[in-house]
């Protein structure tokens, strides 16, 4: 507890001087200084109200000489009063310093200051005297039309910025730099309210003519971090458009889709598919700019933990759920599979992007082969300077689970001699850097057990029921204990 | 019913009560009973806000009260003045009291104590603490955009501001009309002079151009009982035609393109208004010297604002372009059918409007045709 009330003092004094800067916000460095702190402020008035709660009155004083200072300077700040619940609780916080029973007129008239100032917070709405005196004239009260003022403002707004975007040459009615990123500021502490999201909408979607990014990154990350926690609810084309403006955004939508995969205890397919569906990136992901970021950062975790099978499984739910949404685009603004994959033959993506389940049983042993023969020859690509290579292609190859899945179902429904495409396909799968001898060891090595019908792949997703146990007989779940999947059950 | 109506008289009595200095005389009971019957209101208007009976009988109980302080149009509107208000009377009452410096030590720390009891104390009536905060955050957001981003919109009907000064006028004037027949006429006058009047025309020639009512966003889920659209234009179109000094300011005031909307929309007021332009150029003579139409004094209309709006008017939709070009015409037949300038400012205007109009078209590109003047 005291360690805490030292704490108290030291931010007390950080705080106080902040707010002394900031004072009322009006200019740019000071609006973004503001609305870097929001978040942090509001949870030391928390910690405030905490400590205040508990004392009376001229304790408070005692212990905070100008607690008054700090909380009307705040007060002043309409960003601060904007933001989140930090009204709120700088009114809790001013509530505590009522004295219940005045000894003197000093304290009756500091009794009376705070209720000028809890007034003032709640009559924020100030505007030229003539308008003022209209709506006083019709009896209306701010509590009547403030609903309907905000409303109008962030309509009309909005579509200014509509009409900018779309008016390339009437630089009249342009709105200019400055205003563009001053409304962008503003915007910051009212993210979560629900009113202003036609303005943030507007915002991110019209982008007016400037070369260079005009709108201020604390808003992107703030929009961001409100989709992140569903604090605000925004049309998907608005969230591809943030995540294509600001790929630090891309980034850490990403970050916290794996933080949420790795915290999560248990992670069947289907909670996998929850999350990543939750997270609106396979929709983002049918713009090719968005699947490079997010490929390129698949493709880092999967080297950064050498191939966990969990990431693996990740992938390949992702990918699943990336093709559901590129079959729902629009076909004639679909982009060429090229600027998906743009290091990958347009004849190998186009196999693997089918759905396996399409593909006619008879068609299979063909099908497979093929993709066997076209990833073959990607991987042994010993060219100079090409982004082929077994690597690459592995990385590839490991999107699509049902295949692999194909290729085991096929070795071992059949009672044939197993065809060295398929054989090759699943040692390749499981062991890509092997140099050619090691390969065809392995190869043979599947052979034998494939003829005794033992083989039982893991962290497949549709897989046929029977292999759904694993040989011990216990269910299996795609959280396998071996890091690297080297048929961990065969041998 | 009647317990209920009289709760409304004394709480109606309360809230006028609110802002005055009696509050001194108000210790806790008493604040905690008139918050108590702003809250038992609020049930109510919650309660009852689909059941077309009730919500009449209370609205004209409103409305009766209203007439007997003083009628439309004279003395301020009541905190109560219809039925909706009962939505939010608890933060209306809140509020009047909090701004009541003269309010007790002791009833005012009891008020502050029910207002903003802290997060989560049980019986505490949570709505009102998150209603208080809302307009705390939501007035934040007004006053942030309206420095920061808002930009005066030059076409005034496009203007948030004023867009929404002209809903809370037609508002007003509805329901004033719903509860007495002339009410709006003396309300409208009653405004006229006591508010700043500039403000006020620009207002009206916004709500004369507003689309149909809708209902508002909280009583979308009630019922549109009376709500016939249009009826407070009709009344503010009623009103200017019956006030002649206030549409000759009306017509002064206001810019020419405004203008020609208002009227193309209410085809009521163009002869009225052509009607003063005709007054206005009859004032003007010709200055041989000057070669140019000049007032005799210094509130005439001169020349150049006489043509602009004469210009806009013939750039309106056909049956108001045709009624104007028509009216010139019969004021230059009247004055002589001179064709040569100086001796008509009829003659005179339509030659303007005619140039205008041909270096209009060349400058648009089109044939020099001109059959439209």
């Amino acid at each position: 507890m005291a360690q805490d009330s030292v704490d108290l003092s030291c931010d007390y004094q950080f705080w106080m001087q902040k707010l002394s800067v900031w004072g009322q916000a009006s200019t740019l460095e000071t609006q973004q200084d503001t609305c870097l702190h929001l978040a942090q402020f509001q949870e030391f008035l928390r910690k405030m109200y905490e400590a205040l709660k508990e004392m009376d009155s001229n304790t408070v004083f005692e212990r905070f000489p100008t607690i008054d200072q700090l909380l009307a300077k705040a007060c002043w700040n309409p960003f601060i009063l904007a933001y989140d619940e930090s009204q709120k609780i700088l009114i809790w916080c001013l509530c505590c310093l009522i004295n219940k029973e005045p000894q003197n007129s000093r304290q009756s008239k500091l009794n009376s200051w705070i209720q000028g100032v809890l007034s003032h917070i709640l009559s924020a709405l100030r505007f030229d005297k003539e308008v003022a005196l209209f709506t006083q004239g019709l009896g209306y009260a701010p509590v009547d039309y403030y609903h309907g003022l905000l409303k109008n403002m962030v309509l009309s707004l909005a579509s200014e910025l509509r009409e900018n975007h779309l008016n390339g040459f009437n630089t009249q009615r342009r709105m200019t730099p400055e205003r563009l990123a001053s409304l962008s500021r503003v915007c910051v502490p009212l993210i979560t309210l629900p009113d202003v999201d036609p303005l943030v909408e507007a915002l991110l979607v019209c982008h007016g003519h400037e070369p260079q990014e005009i709108l201020q990154p604390e808003f992107f990350e703030a929009v961001n971090e409100a989709i992140l926690l569903k604090k605000i609810s925004l049309p998907m084309s608005a969230v591809v458009c943030l995540w294509l403006r600001h790929l630090p955004s891309l980034e850490k939508a990403m970050l916290h889709l794996f933080e949420k995969l790795i915290s999560s205890e248990r992670n069947c397919l289907r909670r996998i598919e929850c999350f990543i569906k939750d997270s609106s990136l396979p929709q983002a992901a049918c713009h090719p700019a968005i699947f490079r970021v997010v490929d390129e950062m698949f493709r880092c975790a999967l080297l950064e933990t050498d191939g966990a099978p969990e990431i693996i499984a990740t992938i390949q739910v992702f990918t699943q759920c990336f093709v559901e949404a590129l079959g729902k685009e629009n076909k004639q603004l679909r982009f060429a599979l090229k600027t998906y994959f743009p290091y990958t033959s347009p004849s190998l993506a186009m196999v693997l992007l089918q759905d396996p389940q399409d593909v006619p049983r008879e068609h299979w042993l063909q099908t497979l082969k093929l993709i066997s023969e076209l990833l073959r020859e990607a991987a042994e690509d010993q060219t100079h300077g090409s982004r082929r290579g077994p690597l690459e292609s592995w990385f590839l190859f490991i999107h699509f689970g049902g295949w692999a899945e194909m290729v085991a179902e096929q070795l071992l429904r059949s009672a044939a001699e197993p065809p060295a495409a398929l054989l090759w396909l699943l040692a390749f799968y499981y062991s890509p850097h092997d140099g050619r001898q090691q390969r065809a060891q392995t190869m043979m090595a599947v052979v034998a057990p494939c003829r005794r019908g033992d083989l039982q792949p893991c962290g497949q997703r549709h897989s046929p029921a029977p292999t759904e146990v694993a040989r011990d007989g216990t269910p299996h779940v795609a959280h396998c204990p071996a890091k690297r999947p080297f048929f961990p059950r065969v041998v | 019913m009647e317990s209920l109506l009289q709760h409304l008289d004394r709480f109606s009595e309360l809230l006028a009560v609110s802002r005055t200095t009696h509050v001194r005389t108000w210790d806790p009971v008493t604040v905690r009973r008139a918050l108590q019957w702003a809250r038992y209101l609020r049930h109510i208007h919650r309660r009852f806000g689909r059941h077309g009976p009730i919500r009449t009988t209370l609205e004209r109980r409103l409305h009766n009260q209203w007439r007997q302080e003083g009628g439309f149009g004279r003395g301020p509107v009541p905190g109560l003045a219809n039925f909706q208000a009962l939505g939010h009377c608890d933060v209306l009452l809140s509020l009047r009291l909090l701004e009541n410096q003269a309010l007790g030590d002791a009833a005012r720390h009891y008020l502050v104590q029910q207002l903003f009891p802290g997060p989560g104390v049980p019986d505490a009536d949570e709505t009102l603490q998150e209603s208080l905060a809302r307009l705390a955050r939501c007035g934040s957001a007004v006053h942030m955009l309206r420095f920061n981003g808002y930009r005066k919109n030059l076409n005034l009907q496009e203007d948030s501001l004023m867009k929404t000064q002209a809903e809370l006028l037609l508002e007003r004037l509805q329901e004033v009309g719903k509860a007495e027949a002339e009410g709006p006429a003396r309300f409208l006058s009653s405004l006229w002079e006591r508010l700043p009047q500039n403000n006020f025309l620009k207002v009206i020639a916004v709500a004369l151009l507003q689309p149909p009512l809708s209902p508002r966003p909280q009583e979308e889920s009630e019922p549109s009982i009376h709500k016939t659209p249009g009826e407070g234009s009709q009344a503010l179109v009623h009103w200017l035609l019956g006030n002649s000094e206030v549409f000759a300011a009306f017509c002064r005031a206001l810019p020419a393109g405004l203008l020609t909307s208002v009227t193309s929309r209410h085809p009521a007021l163009s002869p009225v208004y052509l009607g003063l332009l005709t007054d206005w150029g009859q004032r003007l003579h010709y200055d041989l010297q000057e070669g140019i139409w000049v007032g005799t004094e210094s509130q005439d209309v001169p020349w150049e604002e006489l043509h602009n709006r004469f210009q806009s008017l013939c750039q309106a939709p056909p049956p108001l372009k045709d009624k104007v070009l028509t009216a010139l015409e019969a004021c230059k037949a009247q004055d002589g059918d001179f064709e040569v300038p100086g001796l008509s400012i009829w003659t005179d205007l339509l030659l303007a409007l005619r140039s205008g109009a041909f270096r209009k078209r060349q400058v648009l590109g089109l044939s020099p045709g001109l059959s439209s003047v």
